[in-house]
């Protein structure tokens, strides 16, 4: 059964995307107050689809606004079973 | 000799497609899965849809807003309108994560100018613009993509809208978060002259060869008219990446160029940036991009830098130096205004900053002097294409002379008369035949060399920002004296970068970064590559108490912003450069009375008499000082 932590795996993300160290993530954290610009919010997510082998659709993406949201998307998306954590 | 192709507009180049079922558009989804409309396809979707349309009541002249986020739904969409004689208005989907909020105030900004009857976009996005359309008083309905792909109504014709040169063609908003947006009214004449300068002037298209590649998104100009209309025109076959995808996995478009042959691919300075950055060595190795012959950057300040890391690295995919096209445009002029020519490699002018900067020349200097920080470079954008011209003025309106620095202004058939109901955006745009572009810059021998925005907006990752709206929000916190932000953008590794410098008294200047760029940030989804904080005061101003925005800009990268000049006695510190001032000032006016002084000297005849008058002096000083001190 597959293990998914939301912070983990984003701070990896913006780290990877524009080498920006992310700390204090959890699941009320708003995305758009990461000091992050919209072509790297986009890599982040493909970085996100790749790790996790799912495909986020651009329309349930627009109502991402925390973490929580991403977390419940990526839930939806995963396999039955996938447990995501912050 | 390629086969020419002359339609007199662009519903006479749908019609012509009757029977040419071997090219025409390719749509890839995300998994780089094909579909496959031919000329004669797209004729048919257009005739069909455009029975919709019509079944809706919709007729000639009336708005049609788009919001289609697919190619295979958009393309078909807008050919559609224009057969059916509407005046289609493509709007930007909604984008991912956060900022829905401000997506649909700015979307109900735009509806409301345009007056659209109809709106059409998808299932999906429809129940995510539902807030919005109930502020739009004009809207009847949404139509559906699923709808417009079934089957067309019974009973309803089918044939094209007749139209004339100058009847609406569609409107273009222009990109961005502009404060206002403005819709550029892009006629039916206006497409038929810029898509020939473009496709046959620039490009010199061959319908049995070419073949163009693009991500751009379809609701912006280079999208839409370079790689949809113009090519219509001219039946050059395309291959269409979603934007997104694009944006996603940039390597998704060299690789596309290599499996299709392309010939033909246009894009912003920062999507060659992060293709350069994202593409592996191995990936190169495998890519053959020796078909392509036009690799067109504009739509935003062109870096030589970038450009030349790309072509290098590129070189490596077998990547043609000459293949590197610079190009000028704008909305205003439907796209494009000029090209390089095919056979010509990047080309570039350094010239002396000093003169640049004090005497609004370019006068041209060695290379080496851009190590010493003393000469700037411009990408040359080639030459405006036959039948168009673009000259240089001055602030009175006056054309100047070759390496003159001034407003570019553009006239020619691509040049749109008006923004689309809005009199007074147009007056101060266009007028006297000629379109005042905003662009600084200057011509030598023809080629145009692009200096900067006129009225400073700041371009990055292709999308518009207005200095003013950047300003606005970091005036409203708190920490920053009103009215004493500005905006602006340098030169970035990439792309242009965001500049930010305020005005504040504040102790904890990391704190108030932080919160400015979080701020920009959230509302605009733009990084601020630095915050500088000055002393209160230290802005330079006009004397009718406005910030000077490209004074700041230079003093910013003087490295002197907030350590020169002053305007007001805010601080202690600004006192000290006042007080020093004046007494630079008394001491002349000393100097001078001095002369006078020994002039009388031979009338001090005790040393009491000599003291008394040196105290009368000291005093007098003194007061002068603390009079206009306070």
């Amino acid at each position: 059964m597959a293990q998914v932590s939301i912070t983990q795996l984003f701070a990896q993300a913006a780290q990877e995307v524009n080498g920006k160290k992310l700390s204090g993530l959890t699941k009320d954290t708003v995305i758009s107050k990461l000091g992050l610009d919209s072509v790297a919010v986009m890599e982040l997510v493909s970085f996100f689809e790749e790790k996790l082998d799912i495909r986020m659709p651009d329309e349930e993406l627009a109502k991402v606004q925390t973490l929580g949201d991403l977390g419940a998307l990526v839930k939806r998306l995963s396999p039955a079973g996938t447990e995501v954590s912050f | 000799m390629p086969e020419i192709y002359d339609y007199p507009n662009l519903i006479a180049a749908i019609d012509g497609s009757k029977g040419m079922v071997d090219k025409g558009f390719t749509f890839l989804d995300r998994d780089q899965k094909e579909l496959f409309f031919s000329w004669d396809g797209l004729r048919e979707e257009a005739k069909r849809r455009a029975a919709h349309f019509r079944s809706y009541g919709l007729k000639k002249g009336d708005r049609l807003a788009m919001v289609l986020p697919d190619g295979e739904d958009f393309v078909p969409t807008f050919l559609a309108a224009v057969w059916a004689g509407l005046v289609p208005v493509p709007l930007y989907p909604p984008l991912s994560m956060g900022k829905l909020d401000s997506y649909v105030d700015t979307l109900v900004v735009i509806l409301n100018k345009a007056g659209p009857t109809h709106i059409a976009t998808n299932a999906k996005i429809q129940a995510v613009l539902w807030s919005g359309l109930s502020k739009v008083s004009s809207l009847k309905g949404v139509i559906t993509a699923e709808e417009l792909r079934g089957p067309a109504p019974e009973g309803v014709p089918q044939e094209p809208a007749v139209v004339t040169d100058n009847d609406l063609a569609f409107l273009q908003f222009t990109s961005g978060s502009t404060s206002t947006p403005k819709g550029v009214a892009v006629t039916h004449g206006n497409l038929r002259a810029n898509a020939w300068a473009i496709m046959r002037d620039g490009l010199k298209s061959d319908s049995a060869i070419d073949h163009g590649v693009s991500w751009l998104p379809l609701y912006h100009d280079m999208g839409l008219i370079g790689f949809v209309i113009a090519p219509m025109f001219h039946k050059v076959q395309v291959t269409f990446i979603p934007t997104m995808a694009f944006v996603r996995k940039p390597t998704l478009w060299p690789e596309t160029i290599s499996r299709v042959r392309g010939t033909i691919s246009f894009a912003p300075n920062f999507a060659y940036a992060l293709t350069a950055k994202r593409s592996k060595p191995e990936q190169l190795e495998k890519w053959d991009l020796s078909s392509m012959r036009a690799l067109g950057c504009g739509a935003e300040p062109i870096n030589p830098t970038t450009m030349r890391t790309f072509v290098d690295l590129f070189a490596k995919a077998k990547l043609k130096p000459e293949a590197m096209l610079p190009c000028y445009g704008m909305a205003e002029a439907t796209l494009a205004i000029s090209f390089i020519g095919l056979d010509e490699q990047l080309s570039t002018d350094v010239v002396d900053q000093e003169i640049y900067q004090m005497q609004k020349r370019a006068e041209p200097v060695h290379q080496s002097k851009m190590g010493e920080g003393k000469a700037q470079e411009f990408v040359s954008c080639g030459k405006a294409f036959p039948q168009h011209e673009v000259a240089a003025f001055d602030g009175d309106g006056n054309r100047v002379g070759d390496r003159r620095i001034g407003e570019l202004w553009v006239r020619g058939p691509s040049v749109a008369s008006a923004y689309y109901l809005d009199v007074a955006q147009t007056e101060k745009t266009f007028g006297g035949g000629w379109l005042k572009t905003g662009d600084l810059g200057y011509v030598v021998n023809g080629n145009i060399y692009i200096v900067g925005r006129k009225k400073d907006l700041i371009i990055i990752n292709g999308r518009n920002y207005d200095p003013q709206r950047i300003e606005w929000l970091c005036d409203d916190v708190p920490e920053v004296r009103k009215g004493s932000s500005v905006a602006f953008s340098r030169p970035g590794a990439a792309s242009e970068e965001l500049i930010i410098v305020v005005e504040s008294r504040t102790e904890n200047q990391a704190a108030l970064k932080e919160v400015i760029s979080q701020k920009v940030n959230e509302q605009l989804a733009l990084m601020a590559a630095e915050v500088v904080i000055c002393p209160l005061g230290s802005l330079p101003k006009t004397s009718s108490g406005k910030l000077q925005r490209s004074k700041t800009r230079q003093q910013f990268l003087d490295g002197t912003v907030g350590k020169e000049g002053n305007r007001s006695l805010g601080s202690n510190a600004e006192k000290l450069v006042l007080a020093r001032h004046v007494a630079l000032s008394l001491l002349g006016r000393t100097q001078h009375r001095a002369k006078a002084v020994v002039a009388h000297a031979k009338e001090i005849h005790s040393v009491t008499d000599a003291v008394g008058k040196l105290m009368l002096a000291g005093n007098y000083l003194s007061k002068r000082v603390t009079t206009i001190l306070g």
